[in-house]
């Protein structure tokens, strides 16, 4: 589903890359922890996934396509097939729960009775229903990010990427987001989730990919995470 | 579902930006107004020349009492000089420049300059041996005007021979210059009206970052995400032409309409509804700048 050919990102010549020449495949269906120390790379190699950035070497296939040979007026098309939520869920504020979920299927034109009918249906599959019409505010840290997340699944994308989805959120919340990303998952959705949290890589027994400085060090099927003692940057 | 969605996009945008938004109509409002006079003017010359060109002509001025020049020294025109002129302007030398002669008499004369001077007191002391009779000659080509001059002008019983197109030129010139004037501020004031649309997209731009931030990430098309900005620029820039549009009219119909073609009925006046064939030339001009401004800024600014 995704897969990084010797791929080597980098922003600025003068520092060392943000991704060294990294090789990666992750399948259909698979869940995959990206773990690593801050500045490790994480991010970046989400950014390529989505097109946000092209890599400065190597090729990045999405769904079997390299995405270097998607035309600017494609990528919307790229993007549509996967979701993305962040560390700072990024709502709207002043939309309410159902509007920030129905935006994502006003901005590719979903008819008004396709949304009215999948969004609630979303929502409970993230664990909100009957918060419909809350605005985000009223919302605790885990809620907002399942709306987030509900927003990122309304449109069923075949890749999910978390860009450290449980980083403002307190243990137990996490564990919650956790479940629903691991149900979204099992439903067939490719999640790939970046993250430094240890309890959660741990208790999940997924597979885990390590960065350091950009490049791949680990690569365990149902890993935990190793001590961010020797991931400290050089 | 789209086109609701960009509409109701739309009126937030310009709900949100509301002063922004008045200061880009009241800009291409002003600047379009500019625009439109210049247009306006150059209409007033077409249809002057249009109106005068077959009208005016060269006109023989023969002596009257106190005439000075010096074919005048003899005093009025006889009845003898004015056949000899009349004679050579119907002769065959001068057929191939001149299409045809009328005379005006003294009477006639003073009738018209009564017709002209309807309103005012000059005309109650002015009587027809004041003023010359002439031979009004159109030519073929309007430009010949000197062949007839240096033929007449020093004949015995001819006191001036006067190119009245020459006075209309010189009248249209005036006009060009105030028309390129009004040219010149329109074009300052479309530069203003370019960069305030800039701005204020830019603006917009920045306070809907996080819509368009996530209308990327779900992968709204560029149409989609760009459209709204685009159409705020250019519906603010559409109000301020049918302002200009507006003001140009009310300007046609009461200043040129209601007040100057009172006051000198002999014009001919551009009529109101020739006004209103500028109204899609602004309204596209204003279009066109809004569309092409806020296209060059998102490019910048709206990342897709
Ligand atoms: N837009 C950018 N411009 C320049 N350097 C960047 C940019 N984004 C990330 N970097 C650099 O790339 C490296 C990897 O960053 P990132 O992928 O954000 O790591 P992580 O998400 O694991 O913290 C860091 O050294 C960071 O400073
Ligand atoms: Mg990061």
């Amino acid at each position: 589903m995704i897969r990084f050919e010797n791929v080597t990102k980098v922003y600025d010549a003068k520092s060392r890359p943000a991704l060294d020449s990294v090789s990666l495949e992750v399948d259909r269906s698979e869940f995959v922890f990206l773990v690593g120390a801050s500045g490790s790379g994480k991010s970046t190699f989400i950014r390529l996934v989505l097109k946000e950035d092209s890599a400065s070497r190597g090729a990045v296939y999405v769904a079997g396509q390299n995405v270097a040979n998607i035309p600017s007026w494609r990528v919307p098309r790229l993007r549509r097939g996967i979701g993305v939520v962040f560390q700072d869920f990024r709502l709207l504020p002043n939309k309410t729960v159902f509007a920030n979920v129905a935006f994502a299927m006003q901005v590719i034109g979903k008819s008004r009775a396709v949304i009215r009918e999948t969004v609630p249906e979303v929502l409970k599959t993230v664990g909100l229903e009957g918060k419909n019409n809350r605005m985000p505010h009223e919302l605790s840290g885990g809620e907002q990010q399942r709306v987030a997340i509900a927003r990122a699944i309304v449109n069923r994308p075949g890749i999910l990427l978390a860009d450290e989805p449980t980083g403002n959120l307190d243990p137990t919340t996490s564990m919650g987001i956790m479940k629903v990303l691991d149900r979204i998952n099992s439903n067939g959705t490719t999640v790939v989730m970046a993250t430094h949290d240890d309890d959660i890589v741990n208790t999940m027994r997924k597979r885990v990919v390590e960065l350091r400085n950009g490049a791949v060090v680990r690569d365990d099927a149902q890993g935990i995470y190793i001590g961010e003692t020797e991931a400290v940057a050089e | 579902m789209r086109l609701a969605f960009i509409l109701s996009e739309i009126g937030s945008g310009l709900r949100r930006n509301l002063s922004m938004v008045i200061s880009v109509i009241l800009v291409t409002f002003i600047s379009l107004t500019f625009v439109g006079a210049a247009g306006l003017l150059q209409l007033q010359i077409n249809q002057m020349k249009g109106y005068w060109y077959d009208r005016v002509q060269v006109a023989v001025f023969l002596c009257v009492e106190n005439s000075t020049s010096p074919s005048c020294a003899a005093g009025p025109v006889t009845e003898e000089q004015r056949d000899t002129i009349r004679g050579m302007l119907e002769s065959e030398t001068f057929t191939p420049y001149v299409a045809s002669v009328e005379y005006e008499s003294q009477d006639e004369a003073l009738g018209h300059f009564q017709d002209q001077f309807a309103n005012s007191p000059i005309v109650d002391s002015v009587t027809a041996d004041q003023l010359p009779e002439s031979f009004r000659v159109n030519l073929v080509d309007p430009e010949k005007y000197e062949v007839i001059n240096e033929a007449f002008s020093s004949l015995p019983g001819v006191d001036v021979v006067s190119d009245q197109r020459e006075l209309l030129e010189k009248v249209f010139s005036v006009m060009n210059r105030a028309s390129l004037g009004a040219l010149l501020v329109a074009g300052v004031m479309t530069v203003c009206a370019i960069l305030l649309i800039a701005t204020t997209i830019r603006l917009s731009a920045f306070s809907r970052r996080r819509e368009t931030g996530i209308m990327r990430l779900v992968g709204a098309s560029k149409a989609v995400i760009q459209l709204p900005f685009i159409l705020e620029g250019v519906i603010a820039a559409v109000v301020g032409a049918l302002l200009a549009s507006g003001a140009l009219w009310g300007m046609s119909r009461f200043v040129i309409g209601g007040w100057l073609a009172r006051e000198y009925p002999e014009t001919a006046f551009i009529s109101d509804q020739q006004v209103l064939l500028l109204v899609p030339a602004l309204i596209l001009l204003g279009a066109l700048l809004a569309g092409v401004s806020s296209l060059l800024t998102l490019r910048r600014y709206v990342k897709v």
